[in-house]
């Protein structure tokens, strides 16, 4: 007769439970939701733009020290949404790996091998029971030599794909089928569309209307192809342009 | 491998004599989407389904069929990470061999030292089992080859195969249609037709991935314009 919950230890280490799942796995995806912040990721035609709630809990906070937008080189982005410390640890081997493979290779870390590196690293987190999967999801952005605009999506169950666009956090599924809506026949968004969908997406789907110091945007673009997170300015220019055109 | 705090291994046997965490890695890749094999007299065909998660994802992006080296191919059903791992593994192990001695490695060695890797993940301490079970397909020496790897490390050669959530009906559905003199392209065939058995929606060349290997013993992954070819035959 088969032993059963493996002895119970399938809730704490990611071992099998016997319906084959890892409950470890799965609880990471509820610690991203748990962190209470959405992200929005949108592809277009030459440019990449992710957007991030801003919750600055309180007042006595430096508010330029709370960021999930981190640049891991000049030209690639990391929006990290989840657990801020697991994000930080995530973001600093990411930024290492990159530097190493540009000395090694002499050339970028192309967006889809950052991808990859994260992903594979993820899935080594469930299947050595010494370390747990990272409550992060991260959504790398950058323009490729070849390909052109990407964004990619890496989960703590070691899963990545590239994306036309997409969500993660705590209405995640909210977003994905409004964006699913707007890029339905395959959109070739200008700079200011993919900004502006992204945010609207945002406000969207959480149902209020931002001002510039509650979101952050990072864009990378054909033409300046350096990862740069959009000033307070910028911000307030694509709201206005979103809440005069509706 | 591991932390020493976890140099027990994970994979112990229960009163009955079974290790579960095997038997639930095989639940695993049982809820998996549907991949097979055929090997044809002059080639090996491997399919799967490519079902992505939302329509958002890019699936150009996406390849589930990997090529370990020029004349062997792989598919999982499974666990996709689980999965890139051992290809990784398998791309150095063909590697190694190549350099050691400066020819290419026979299928049968590659599988059995994949399925050694996996077998050491049954049994080392602080490690769980994979969540895949492999379908290589290859063509060498001895003509054209497929072999299924499951988590356990166990491996065997097969005529034609099928893993995945579908397995009964597409086993059921080979079982029926393979006949030993089958050529390459009729492979190609049944393999869409059996992998539409259970497909749910519209088949197209978007959203199932197909690799052969010919006498020319260079495994390729078909185009989507091409598996659209064929599907308009088998129409």
């Amino acid at each position: 007769m088969s032993r059963g919950s493996g002895g119970g230890y399938d809730r704490h280490i990611t071992i099998f439970s016997p319906e084959g799942r890892l409950f470890q796995v799965e609880y990471a995806f509820k610690a991203v939701k748990a962190a209470g912040i959405t992200s929005i990721g949108v592809c277009g035609k030459d440019s990449v733009c992710v957007v991030t709630q801003k919750k600055v809990p309180d007042k006595l906070l430096d508010h330029t020290s709370v960021t999930h937008l981190f640049p891991i080189t000049k030209y690639l982005g990391l929006l990290a949404t989840g657990m801020t410390a697991d994000a930080r640890t995530l973001v600093q081997q990411a930024r290492n790996e990159a530097a190493e493979f540009r000395f090694r290779y002499g050339y970028e870390m192309p967006v889809d091998v950052l991808a990859k590196w994260i992903a594979d690293k993820s899935q080594i987190y469930t299947q050595h029971a010494y370390m747990r999967p990272l409550g992060v999801v991260a959504m790398v952005l950058g323009i490729d030599d070849e390909f052109g605009p990407r964004l990619y999506k890496c989960d703590p169950a070691g899963h990545y794909f590239g994306h036309k666009a997409t969500s993660a956090g705590l209405k995640e599924q909210e977003a994905i089928n409004f964006l699913e809506k707007k890029m339905k026949n395959d959109p070739q968004f200008t700079y200011e569309e993919t900004v502006q969908t992204a945010i609207s997406a945002l406000q969207s789907v959480l149902q209020e209307d931002f001002k510039a110091t509650e979101i952050e945007v990072g864009v990378v673009r054909k033409e300046n192809p350096d990862f740069r997170m959009l000033s307070t300015e910028e911000i307030d220019e694509h709201l206005t342009a979103i809440s005069e055109r509706d | 491998m591991g932390d020493s705090q976890y140099s027990f291994s994970l994979t112990t046997f229960s009163p009955s004599g079974k290790l579960v965490q095997i038997e639930h890695a095989l639940t695993a890749v049982g809820s998996g989407q549907t991949s097979l094999g055929i090997k044809a007299a002059n080639g090996v065909v491997i399919a799967t389904e490519k079902k992505l998660p939302s329509i958002l994802v890019d699936e150009t992006s996406v390849q589930k069929i990997q090529i370990l080296t020029p004349n062997i191919g792989v598919v999982y059903s499974g666990m996709g990470p689980d999965f890139r791992v051992l290809v990784r593994k398998s791309r150095k192990q063909a590697e190694q061999y190549h350099r050691l001695y400066k020819e290419p490695i026979p299928v049968t060695q590659l599988v059995r030292e994949t399925a050694a890797v996996m077998q050491e993940f049954t049994q080392s301490g602080g490690v769980r089992p994979f969540g895949v079970s492999l379908l290589v397909a290859g063509y060498d020496d001895k003509g054209p080859q497929l072999y299924q790897v499951d988590p356990s490390g166990s491996y065997f050669s097969w005529k034609a195969s099928a893993m995945g959530k579908n397995v009964s009906n597409a086993k059921t559905f080979l079982e029926k249609r393979y006949t030993d003199d089958m050529e390459l392209d009729d492979a190609v065939h049944t393999a869409i037709l059996t992998l539409k058995e259970g497909f749910e929606g519209q088949i197209s060349g978007k959203n199932i991935e197909i690799g052969i290997i010919g006498a020319d013993k260079k495994f390729r992954v078909l185009t989507p314009a091409e598996i659209d070819d064929y599907l308009a035959e088998v129409e």
